[in-house]
């Protein structure tokens, strides 16, 4: 067991390493210079170059790098170019929007998502099935600019029920306020978010059920005298449900990099957006420092669902 | 020749798989043939935003651009660039895969955990900067896609090879005395290829997503007719949400790019399932 702690966290710190490298000389292949857009005409050349010094942008890439890797490991992100606030301030301040967005997608797929999944399962080849397969399908290969304009369209535009984006209406508003405005503007993304991540989950389900249900224990559960929900709820769900939680593990890893193409639509202040907005604003240290933290996530969220599996079947030994 | 018939008397057979299949006919006909018939989208001329007429089947935009024919023009961009992509991926992602496979050793180790590693990192941001770095030309693109949708390919070569390499032909082959490149091209890769062929057809439909979702947020190639930019203009112009509403303008474009992927994904499945063995019962 503890060698395969050791065994995860040195894959772990290994990706995190191989994403800050890779980003790090990436971004300062860009074409343009981002001192260019910190300076006006009217400084002279000696303000330019107290400004391209303080950014430590003066120095040679490789001299660069190591002193933002000898920075980072103690844990400073360095200066955001364009908001000029550090950059640990800068990605906290946006990473509870996109957790939010992520709870709620969470929350839709579990709940609707596997229950489908589940009752797919029990109507295999039946019209059900294959009116569920379908749409499926469709979901998986879902453009999500789509699906958000569709949403707009119907919701916002027809309806008039729901608002078109941001996280709230400015200015700023107070207590219980603020929680039901935030909870009309999540809706729309969180539905445009998880339909690829609902389709997935009840793909996975349904397909592992049915496997599941062909298995020895289920038809000696049945010879024991147990009823069909019994044997679903206590002998079949908890084996089935085990490429399912891999798949949502993995999501919430890569969702916590934000959804860019859905935080813009909708205007969501959240991570995937400051992605974007930080390429166009030529911002090299978020950038970094939000890539840290999705490579972070995704490490983090890869481990505890594999401990989650480990819990779900207990034939699976971390030790090997 | 038996398996072959199987296979074909399969694939004819899978509903799915065919409407893919005439789907994928269909467009790369009207990628390629569309644009010789119909010429390039002009615009600036008084039809502004006109509703689907005789003259302009599915309407014009803000700027008199005839939606039918940047439709078109789209398909060939969408096509060429799910191409390329698909090309460089697996001139990387294959022989990657291979090596992986059938060697033993450091090199093999290596690859593996390149592989895992790129499996983790968050493409899309990635793609997002490099094609910012890039510059927005279409092959740049394409690069860029080929480059980052390789993993999936050389895990799937990888897994296919392994498989491969414990065959009895395969030490048959070897005790002939053939030479090991020979070997790995002609009897492993030949008989990989199922699998792979069947990811390559999803790479297509992941390239035409991602490409859209580029140009979508301004970083494709500003010089030629793709889906996402037709879509990028409508969105900064609050298409979906003005009344009266140029639905056209917005609807027609996601719907190429939905039915594009979706005849791809269908195409990918229905060979799955036909070259899988076990699915075939």
């Amino acid at each position: 067991m503890s060698r395969y702690i050791l065994r995860r966290l040195g894959r772990g710190v290994l990706t995190i390493f191989v994403s800050v490298t890779l980003v790090f000389f990436i971004v300062r292949a860009m074409p343009s210079d981002p001192v260019a857009l910190m300076i006006s005409p009217q400084m002279s050349q000696e303000q330019i170059d107290t400004l391209m010094h303080t950014y430590g942008l003066d120095q040679p890439l490789m001299t660069q790098y190591f002193l933002y890797m000898k920075e980072l490991l103690m844990g400073n992100m360095g200066m955001s170019f364009a908001k000029r606030i550090p950059v640990g301030e800068y990605i906290m301040s946006r990473l509870p929007w996109t957790l939010m967005l992520l709870a709620a997608v969470m929350l839709i797929v579990c709940i609707i998502g596997i229950p489908i999944g589940l009752y797919a399962a029990s109507r295999k080849g039946k019209l059900s099935d294959r009116i569920i397969s379908i749409i499926v399908t469709m979901g998986i290969s879902i453009f999500i600019p789509f699906m958000a304009f569709l949403l707009l369209y119907i919701f916002s535009f027809r309806l008039k029920i729901l608002p078109t984006g941001g996280a709230y209406t400015p200015p700023t508003p107070e207590g219980f306020e603020l929680v039901k405005q935030v909870a009309c503007h999540i809706i729309l993304p969180a539905i445009a978010l998880s339909i690829t991540n609902l389709a997935n989950a009840v793909l996975y389900t349904r397909n592992s059920m049915i496997d599941v249900l062909h298995e020895d224990y289920i038809r000696t559960a049945y010879a024991k005298g147990n009823d069909r929900k019994r044997v679903i709820r206590r002998h079949a769900m908890k084996n089935a449900l085990i490429p399912t939680v891999t798949v949502i593990g993995m999501q919430i890893g890569i969702m916590v990099g934000g959804a860019t193409i859905t935080e813009t639509v909708f205007s969501w202040p959240g991570i995937g957006r400051l992605v974007y907005d930080s390429v166009n604003a030529l911002d090299y240290p978020t950038l970094q420092g939000a890539f840290l933290i999705m490579a972070v996530a995704v490490v983090i969220m890869s481990f505890i669902t594999d401990l989650v599996v480990a819990w779900l079947d207990p034939r699976i030994k971390l030790g090997d | 020749m038996k398996e072959r018939k199987g296979f074909l008397y399969c694939f004819v057979r899978n509903r799915n798989g065919m409407i893919g299949f005439i789907g994928v006919m269909a467009i790369v006909l009207i990628g390629f043939v569309g644009p010789m018939i119909i010429g390039k989208p002009s615009g600036y001329t008084t039809d502004i935003l006109l509703p689907p007429c005789m003259e302009h089947p599915l309407g014009t935009d803000n700027i008199g651009l005839d939606i039918l024919s940047e439709l078109i023009w789209g398909a060939r961009t969408s096509l060429y660039v799910s191409l390329l992509a698909m090309a460089i991926s697996g001139a990387i992602g294959i022989p990657l895969g291979l090596i992986c496979g059938y060697t033993r050793g450091i090199l093999a180790d290596i690859i593996d955990a390149a592989i895992d590693i790129f499996m983790t990192l968050p493409m899309l941001p990635l793609m997002i900067i490099m094609a910012a770095v890039m510059g927005t030309s279409i092959i740049n693109v394409a690069l860029i896609l080929g480059i980052f949708s390789w993993p999936q390919l050389a895990r799937v070569t990888k897994n296919s090879t392994l498989k491969i390499r414990e065959m009895q032909y395969i030490e048959a082959a070897s005790c002939l005395g053939l030479s090991q490149l020979r070997i790995l091209f002609k009897h492993v890769l030949l008989n990989a290829s199922g699998p792979v062929f069947v990811n390559m057809t999803l790479v297509m439909a992941s390239a035409v997503l991602t490409e859209a979702s580029l140009s979508f947020l301004g970083l494709g190639d500003p010089d030629s007719w793709s889906w996402g930019t037709i879509l990028k203009r409508a969105w900064q112009q609050n298409a979906v949400i003005s009344s009266p509403n140029p639905w056209w303008w917005w609807l027609m474009p996601s719907l190429c790019v939905v039915v594009y992927v979706v005849c791809f994904n269908l195409l990918g499945t229905a060979l799955n399932d036909c070259l899988n063995p076990k699915g075939r019962e």
